[in-house]
């Protein structure tokens, strides 16, 4: 008898657990969790996306903007126009080996797409054969919420056989990259990835540019799908501007056999960069850095490495590029630059999150384990920040898990503030993908506008699919488009 | 129930040596790759796929094998000893599960500390000898009421 007491009393409150922690064949984002207000003011009477619960139920919201209508002006002619078609198979690398992944129009990394500020770009993607559908995201590019590419949230995966045609006007020039956001982390491990260049409007002339896309294909790295240390022609003194982009999970680091500037990251300016020697450069997974470095004069080449033993050799044909060690110090960007008036009022906050980073027991769709959680919760209840247009938000992220996370808001760049404490003190560090090691706190700022709903996780895809994954919530909009099983949409 | 008892103290110390030789043969696999030439960096340990060498799924099994299936079993053998009537059963399974529970925990924080996984070692090995004792008396404990003549008889 009291066998039979204890085993319910050990299996019972497991067992519910487990059943608790099982996600509906469909639900939508809007009920995914529980709205977190920051302090500020609530909807007034009925807000439909607090009610979602009921609405998703009925397929639609009678009240609410949806995000389809979160949308770029429709009738613009497009500037750009880029046809890009994904299939599965295997991506052969430059070097002739092949790995299993993912292609666009037959490479991966897929091609570029460039385009100048305030053009009209249009990408008509094509799914040919990736049996779990696509979406395409444009990391780092702020657009409107209809064009994020978000399976779930602003779209539906476009399955093998459909197309999708995304358009939006190039809001900011830097350097930045799409992806997948259909089972993010097989697909984007597997190479459903591509740089994206945005120019001003008028270039600075006479700098070589140079993309720099670093991503691991089965372990082996890589920069443009090619190994070890790839010549470039350039004339002594040339300046040039290498554009690195970490597509990969963990931190990259970039670094050069020369002084080199950090002129961006993210796809914002860096006011007045000054020259790093024997320091090399963080870059988040999913961030990206711009590194300018000059040719020498005396005729040798100049070497700018990436983690992963891959680099760029800048110099005239047979130039040797002198080898150079991975440096241990990085720059720090709370420091570096000089300050500017960033165009935020930080005086005062509509709103204030703590999104704080742990790890917790439980189940997660019935499996067991110890899992990411935020605040203490675990997906899908994870806290929704509630904004309205307008508000000027805090975040205080903190990190207390050994590994590092690199944070990523959609739609929005985000100014730090301050890093455990301590207040930034060098040029505007804006951000849309940023590491928070353990112990680590970041006070940041961004203003609400950019309204829809908007994905805020951890650029780690493999925490992503584990569940650190929560999201911004404009009040008032409303998404007709559902996760789960039965949906067929699968973000991460 | 007493077999069952029996059958899965033993499997837990049998798992536990598995998860011993899951490590080791990740770790040389690890090795003579990077002795091939190969470079493990943040990136290759954060990639979905682990990079593809004989002994790299050791790592995967270690985890699964001891986050889930070797707790599974050992709270498996907890119920089991509150039916099985074998004297102390309970007290034995009780300490298996604890030296797991402390086994997992050194497991996760050993990420975070060399030294905390220096004893995330040692404990392997008390916890194999509890497990194989807590199996080991089941021959020899008698249920109260029974002589050992009997108990042997009803064997």
């Amino acid at each position: 008898m009291v066998g039979v007491v204890l085993t319910l009393a050990i299996v019972v409150p497991l067992g519910a657990m487990w059943w608790n922690s099982l996600l509906p064949s469909s639900y939508s984002v809007m009920t995914m969790g529980y709205p977190d207000y920051g302090g500020g003011p609530r909807p007034a009477g009925h807000d439909p996306a607090a009610d979602g619960h009921d609405m998703a139920g009925m397929g639609h919201a009678s009240s609410g903007i949806s995000v389809t209508s979160l949308d770029t002006p429709k009738g613009l002619r497009p500037d750009v126009v880029v046809d890009l078609t994904t299939s599965e198979g295997t991506v052969e690398l430059a070097s002739g080996k092949t790995v299993e992944g993912y292609t666009i129009n037959g490479t991966s990394p897929g091609p570029t797409i460039e385009a100048t500020v305030g053009q009209v770009v249009e990408v008509r993607l094509h799914n040919e054969d990736v049996e779990g559908g696509v979406a395409l995201h444009w990391h780092g590019v702020d657009v409107p919420n209809a064009q994020d590419g978000v399976a779930g949230v602003t779209q539906d995966a476009v399955k093998p056989g459909q197309d999708h045609v995304y358009r939006w006007v190039a809001p900011h020039a830097g350097t930045f990259w799409y992806h997948s956001h259909q089972m993010s982390n097989e697909q984007v491990s597997g190479g459903l990835l591509g740089g994206i260049v945005i120019r001003p409007a008028t270039p600075e002339p006479g700098v070589l540019d140079q993309l720099a896309v670093s991503h691991l294909y089965d372990s082996i790295a890589t920069l443009n799908g090619d190994t070890g240390h790839q010549s470039v022609p350039a004339r002594p003194g040339q300046r040039v501007r290498v554009r690195v982009v970490n597509t990969d999970n963990g931190p990259s680091k970039a670094w050069a056999s020369v002084p080199f500037k950090v002129v961006a990251t993210d796809g914002y300016d860096v006011v007045d960069p000054t020259d790093v020697t024997g320091k090399g450069i963080g870059i988040p997974g999913g961030g990206r850095a711009d590194v300018e470095i000059t040719v020498p004069e005396d005729g040798t080449a100049a070497r700018v490495e990436v983690l992963g033993g891959v680099g760029f050799d800048f110099g005239p044909s047979g130039a040797k590029a002198p080898s150079v060690t991975e440096p241990e110090e990085q720059v720090d960007l709370l420091e570096y630059g000089s300050p500017a008036d960033a165009g935020i009022d930080v005086s005062h906050f509509d709103r204030n999150f703590e999104y704080s980073i742990g790890r917790k027991p439980g189940f997660i769709n019935g499996r067991p384990g110890l899992w990411w959680s935020v605040n203490g919760h675990l997906y899908p209840d994870m806290p929704m920040a509630m904004v309205r247009e307008g508000d000027v938000v805090k975040f205080t992220i903190s990190s207390h898990t050994g590994d590092v996370h690199p944070m990523h808001l959609h739609g929005h760049h985000a100014l730090v503030l301050s890093r455990n404490g301590k207040a930034a003190t060098g040029s505007p560090w804006w951000f849309d993908s940023l590491d928070v090691q353990k112990g680590e706190t970041f006070e940041v700022a961004f203003v609400a506008d950019n309204p829809g709903i908007w994905m805020d996780h951890c650029h780690n895809l493999k925490h992503a699919a584990q569940g650190m994954v929560t999201h911004l919530m404009y009040e008032g909009v409303t998404t007709p488009y559902e996760l789960g099983s039965d949906s067929g949409n699968e973000p991460e | 129930m007493r077999s069952a008892y029996k059958f899965l103290a033993f499997a837990v110390a049998g798992l536990v040596a598995l998860q011993a030789a899951f490590m080791v043969f990740a770790v040389a696999g690890l090795g003579i790759w990077v002795d091939e030439g190969n470079s493990l960096t943040k990136a290759t340990m954060e990639a979905d796929e682990p990079p593809d060498f004989t002994g790299a799924i050791g790592f995967m099994l270690h985890g699964m094998n001891g986050m889930m299936l070797i707790p599974l079993v050992a709270l498996v053998l907890l119920i089991v000893s509150f039916f099985a009537k074998i004297p102390g059963g309970p007290m034995w399974a009780g300490m298996v599960l604890g030296f797991v529970v402390l086994q997992v925990a050194l497991g996760i924080f050993g990420h975070e500390s060399a030294y905390v996984g220096f004893l995330h070692g040692i404990n392997a090995l008390i916890l194999f000898s509890v497990a194989t004792q807590a199996g080991r008396r089941v021959a020899t404990a008698v249920p109260a009421g029974e002589t050992p003549l009997e108990a042997s008889a009803a064997r």
